[in-house]
């Protein structure tokens, strides 16, 4: 009898069937097979040894894990009594700028969607941020900060390559679903850094992403060459049309669903206003649509409820429960009343602060 | 106890209850009866020697007296000022069936302070086993379970989400009742004891309770992450700015320092006119809390009567002195907007007593045609807290249907080697409840280890004749074995 080993026939076809070992069987399944497109045994067996050798490369590539999730032992707790060493700072714009901050655990933790805590000085609030990238070769966390408030100022002054974070802790809140085939990403303003880790995210687990950046105009662009690296198709918009096409990310969206009506999903990043009219442009297409809260929060924890959004009729913490909703069942206007409950001191502090630093 | 005069200590926030100087505490523990058959120690949570330490205070022997609280609570200091002792040993003290009882918390208090001004610390010698001790949350509960199993000759590490340790004690307890001092005077016994506190690590996202055991190398984890999730009631106008839970307003007060804005970068945003619902103690916190950062008008909105409220009388009487009025039988229905998306006023309605239900206390029910408008500026919940979420959301420990971790009498939860105690477990409760769950996981833990005898203290007398071969037939001979 002919060696039909890895072979079985389905309707008179050849095929391999490689089994996966039971720890992977969550993620692959019991078994891979694949049709040698033959119903002639002969040359199935010769194809056969072939194909057998791509099955088990993509169990072994499973086992290694997701892609920049590799390589990464557990990291010693830090006993750094100073902080958080920033590594690399790189400024964007007169307002933006990058930290790349020391934190092996967290980068390890991170995943796209989630959010940490930053307290620059020992007198200094709790500021939560969208991590904008994470490197756990290199063992850091990547933010991108837009220098508008008091503490963001500060931030941007004191921070070097060299100085220390009073304190950092995350990663916080859930991180996204990446279980959609076909997505549009959209970041606007301070939402194009966060948008990143998702895009990139959803590429490598096999989706086609088009993504969606505005920036008011060519000189605030940034990050271009990692977008394109990790888009199917990138869409730049500037208020001014200096770079890409000129228009708002809504209009740039208008444009993506368009030529692909098919989309599963659409997750935006950005000022409220913005997420808002994102929401409203998907909701007559009735394609889903994520958005990433990003209230006002003390601890981040779940344990003051400072952060709490009104999604639907309920009542969620978008520190716990979210960071990330349905725009679609997203009260903005909620949102948009609640950022501005600080609205007098924040800027009696920057007043404060502008005179003691002139 | 002397305390600060209610007009000028609505003004700081120095410690109100001034404690006993060394006079009065002499003359206080002259009035124990030294009961043979004590039953202020079987009311006590952690079973403290009560009548023990103040025969010590008698004879003036003070250390003697800090020994014998440390053998049982590891923050004398603290549990003096925050336990309700009205309700444990004080409450079933002889002598206060006909007088004031003996005021056994004060008297732990001023031991636990005489301890940290002399710096006293009861370091025993310990000899390591090798084991490591992950503890999640650095409140009471963890805390008090940290010192054992420290005591037992573990290597434990706290991990606390906040940048500061001490979880409630920190965020929640306000200076005047608890001053931060005391806190880290009791954190640092802890210190010395090995114990090593790691903040800004949010377990759970950082890293799992699993991943605890498999990959860090811990033998058992104790979750005590309290249950800090703030409830709200659900009625209209919540979302308005204006309205905030007790929690919150304490953690800015307290943990960020809201009240020195803009010197911290942290505000407060406290209106004139707030209203606090809710009449426990957290309540009693934020509602003293309000009138010391600067609110003209502070009231207390309660749906039952001043008997039936939860929180200690001491706390009310504090409260009521300093200028808080208390609006009793009052329910609010409403959040009313000013138009630009803050509070304006709340709507309210009258309630009467009804029959008793279920918890024993009597129902309130809303007055017919009673509802009126009352002007504010502020709306504080203090209605109570559910579990924190973060532990259930990552791990797979079995939860109850409230969300609280599930345990059995022993406290072990679902998972082999991890157990949970304090709030997470209970349910919002007291720091002693809390501290005395702690203590009994931490038995549980040491059994799960194979960790024996660590509590029962060796003197045998030099000059005996029936060891054999120099040791003691009546010593437990211990193996300790180590369970996977």
């Amino acid at each position: 009898m002919a060696d039909t080993k890895y072979l079985f026939q389905r309707n008179k076809t050849w095929w391999v069937k490689v089994a996966v070992p039971r720890l992977l069987r969550d993620t692959l399944g019991y078994d891979l097979r694949r049709s040698l497109h033959t119903q002639d045994l002969d040359a199935a067996i010769a194809a056969r040894d072939a194909v057998v050798l791509e099955l088990r490369e993509e169990i072994e590539e499973a086992r290694r894990g997701p892609k920049h999730e590799r390589a990464c032992r557990t990291p010693a707790f830090s006993d750094d009594e100073r902080g958080f060493l920033i590594k690399r700072r790189e400024d964007f714009s007169d307002v933006t700028f990058l930290l790349e901050v020391n934190a092996p655990l967290l980068a390890k933790a991170a995943k796209p969607g989630q959010f940490v805590i930053v307290i620059l000085h020992d007198h200094g609030e709790r500021i939560p941020l969208t991590i904008a990238d994470f490197d756990c070769a290199r063992g850091t966390i990547t933010l991108v900060i837009q220098a508008v408030g008091k503490s963001t100022r500060e931030m941007q002054q004191q921070c070097r390559a060299g100085t220390y974070l009073h304190a950092l802790v995350g990663p916080m809140g859930y991180p996204s679903e990446l279980d959609a085939r076909k997505v549009i990403c959209v970041g606007g303003g301070l939402g194009v850094a966060p948008i990143y880790p998702q895009l990139r995210a959803f590429k490598e687990a096999g989706a086609y992403v088009v993504g969606v950046v505005g920036f008011r105009n060519s000189d605030l662009v940034f990050w271009q060459d990692e977008f394109e690296k990790y888009c199917d198709e990138l869409i730049i918009c500037t208020d001014d049309g200096s770079a890409g096409m000129q228009g708002r990310v809504t209009a740039g969206l208008e444009k993506a669903l368009a030529q692909h009506p098919d989309t599963e999903r659409v997750i935006a990043i950005g000022p409220p206003v913005m997420m808002q009219a994102c929401a409203e442009t998907t909701r007559p297409l009735g394609i889903e649509t994520i958005v990433s809260m990003n209230p006002i929060m003390v601890d981040g924890t779940g344990m003051c409820g400072g952060c709490r959004v009104t999604i639907g009729n309920d009542i969620k913490f978008a520190c716990v429960d979210g960071p990330e909703f349905d725009a679609h069942k997203v009260d903005f206007d909620d949102l948009m009343r609640r950022l501005k409950r600080f609205r007098r001191d924040e800027q009696q502090a920057t007043d404060n602060w502008q005179k003691a630093t002139v | 106890m002397p305390v600060q005069d209610p007009v000028e200590r609505t003004h700081n926030f120095d410690e109100v209850a001034l404690g006993f100087g060394l006079d009065a505490a002499l003359l206080e523990c002259e009035r124990c009866l030294m009961c043979p058959n004590p039953k202020c120690v079987a009311a006590c949570p952690v079973a403290i020697d009560i009548p023990g330490f103040i025969q010590k205070i008698c004879d003036k022997d003070y250390r003697g007296a800090y020994d014998i609280l440390t053998e049982s609570t590891l923050l004398p200091a603290i549990c003096g000022r925050v336990c309700p002792q009205e309700d444990q040993c004080e409450g079933v003290c002889p002598v206060g069936a006909k007088y004031e009882p003996v005021a056994i918390g004060r008297l732990e208090r001023w031991v636990g302070d005489q301890a940290i001004e002399a710096g006293w610390r009861n370091v025993p010698y310990i000899e390591p086993n090798g084991f490591r001790i992950g503890i999640v949350g650095s409140g009471p509960a963890g805390m008090a379970c940290a010192a054992d199993m420290a005591k037992a000759g573990c290597e434990v590490t706290i991990f606390e989400a906040l940048h500061e340790a001490g979880g409630v004690l920190r965020y929640g307890i306000p200076e005047f009742r608890l001053p931060n001092d005391i806190l880290d005077a009791e954190l640092e016994n802890l210190k010395a004891l090995g114990v090593k506190i790691k903040c800004n690590t949010l377990v759970g996202r950082l890293f799992t309770i699993e991943q605890m055991l498999d990959e860090l190398g811990f033998d058992a984890v104790f979750i005590g992450t309290g249950a800090g999730y703030p409830s709200f009631m659900g009625i209209d106008g919540e979302s308005l700015n204006g309205v905030l839970s007790a929690n919150e307003l304490l953690t800015r007060c307290n943990l960020m320092g809201a009240t020195d804005f803009p010197a911290n970068d942290t505000p407060l945003g406290l209106g004139k006119r707030v209203a606090v619902i809710g009449s426990g103690n957290t309540a009693m916190d934020a509602l003293r809390v309000s009138l010391r950062a600067g609110a003209e008008e502070v009231y207390c909105l309660y749906r039952r009567t001043r008997k039936e409220s939860p929180a200690r009388v001491e706390e009310v009487e504090h409260a009521e002195e300093e200028g808080v009025r208390f609006e009793w039988l009052t329910a609010p229905i409403e959040i009313l907007d000013d138009g630009e998306g803050n509070v304006r006023a709340l709507r309210c309605q009258r309630m009467e007593l009804g029959e008793p239900d279920d918890s024993g206390r009597r129902r309130p029910v809303p007055i017919e045609g009673s509802e009126y408008e009352f002007a504010v500026d502020t709306v504080v919940y203090a209605i109570g807290t559910n579990a924190n979420p973060i532990i259930g959301q990552t791990s797979k420990i079995a939860l109850n249907k409230w969300g609280y971790i599930e345990t059995d009498e022993r406290l072990a939860t679902s998972m082999a080697g991890v157990y949970a105690g304090g709030d997470i477990v209970t349910g919002a409760a007291t720091v002693i409840l809390a501290m005395g769950t702690g203590r009994q996981a931490a038995r549980s833990m040491k059994a799960y280890l194979g960790i024996r005898d660590s509590d029962h203290i060796y003197d045998t007398p030099t000059e005996r004749t029936d060891t054999i071969f120099g040791i003691d037939p009546n010593e437990k001979s211990h193996v300790r074995i180590r369970v996977a």
